[in-house]
């Protein structure tokens, strides 16, 4: 219903309420510790938008797209979006700490507990099948991902080449990404322009 | 000596940020061609661990950064490498945001949408293979990964589930004398 959207995004605007900086932190800090994998994006949503109304849907779907674009860990980014919209600097930063400090103590206690217990054979052994549980979880998304995209010669042929020379060969990364983010884009834009003619 | 791994954490991580598109599991790869090859500073077994403690870990996966800085210089290596890993990639987002509300839908905008995704799933899979090699996987390994990708590919279970379970079974086996 894009209509009842569309005003509810109206009033919404004009009465939306100054969050408070404690207010960012502290809902960040509950998304960032609650969140496993690909729930955060429903428990932002929720919390951002219906809850505390910050942004309305369309502000939130833009922010989803640039956090998922750019480099960085999408579920900070998007953090980082929202504290923006919502508080300007101060907000960006309140909300990135609320995402990362907390799940940085989670991972420091864990790295702890390794310095202490990572010399036992037991320890290695188990975290040697959760690493492969971890890989399996990555191949589940890289396949999901693969699936959606075009299917067109350029860029399949890219992914392979980076995977082939970053994987296989052990290139370094930089100057393989270097070269081939503008030659993908520069395809991708080609070829949304071939699209627009046809 | 302490100087120079910080510097040395902040010369391997910033860069990466700024490369980590989709995420933590697109540098995998080069973390550990860095880390293990590079710098020699952890073992491929310590590798392994730091990956799967990071994915048992709530949070971003990027936080393997963190936790490759503690084991390499404590508490303030763990402390630089987050600000490389975090810093970069944020600074751009920042600058992007107001870039992005003016151009609302334009042809350049799709482009670079589509034109990083080839490039991100070939870097996806090249992690998987990086973390597979580090492992020096074995048989065993191999079947946990292949099965862990079916059930994560085909159902909607939770990758921290399969995690929990798959730590749980190797406990067992471990105990058992397998």
């Amino acid at each position: 219903m894009p209509l009842a959207g569309e005003s509810l995004v109206h009033d919404q605007a004009a009465s939306r309420p100054q969050a408070s900086l404690l207010d960012i932190f502290w809902t960040f800090l509950k998304v960032g510790l609650t969140s496993f994998g690909g729930s955060t994006r429903a428990i932002m949503h929720n919390e951002a938008v219906e809850r505390h109304g910050w942004l309305d849907e369309k502000d939130f779907l833009a922010g989803f797209a640039i956090s998922q674009v750019l480099p960085g860990a999408n579920p900070v980014n998007l953090a980082l979006y929202i504290g923006l919209k919502v508080r300007g600097a101060l907000g960006a930063t309140i909300a990135v700490c609320g995402m990362v400090v907390p799940a940085f103590c989670v991972i420091m206690t864990f790295g702890f507990l390794y310095r202490q217990f990572g010399s036992l054979p037991a320890t290695h052994y188990v975290l040697e099948g959760v690493a492969a549980a971890g890989v399996g979880a990555t191949l589940a998304v890289g396949i999901k991902v693969t699936t959606a995209l075009p299917r067109d010669v350029v860029t399949i042929l890219i992914a392979l080449a980076v995977f082939a020379t970053v994987g296989i060969l052990h290139w370094p990364m930089v100057p393989i990404v270097l070269v081939s983010v503008p030659v993908s884009i520069a395809a991708a834009y080609a070829r949304e322009k071939k699209a627009d003619r046809a | 000596m302490l100087d120079n791994r910080l510097i040395g954490l902040l010369i391997v991580f910033a860069p990466l940020s700024l490369l980590s598109f989709g995420g933590g599991q697109a540098i995998v790869a080069d973390i550990q061609h860095q880390t293990v090859e590079v710098h020699s500073w952890l073992s491929n077994a310590q590798f392994t661990d730091m990956y799967a403690i990071s994915r048992a870990a709530p949070g971003p996966s990027t936080l393997v950064a963190a936790l490759i800085g503690y084991q390499v210089a404590g508490f303030l290596g763990a402390f630089v490498a987050c600000l490389a890993i975090y810093v970069p990639s944020s600074a751009v987002v920042y600058a992007a945001t107001s870039w992005w509300q003016r151009h609302r839908v334009s042809p350049i905008k799709t482009a670079i949408e589509r034109g990083l995704a080839p490039i991100a799933i070939g870097l996806i899979f090249a992690g998987a293979l990086a973390v597979v090699e580090a492992a020096g996987a074995g048989p065993l390994s191999l079947a946990t990964t292949a099965v862990a990708t079916a059930v994560l590919y085909t159902t909607k279970t939770s990758p921290y589930v399969v995690v929990g379970i798959v730590a749980l079974v190797y406990l067992g086996l471990q105990f058992a004398g397998v």
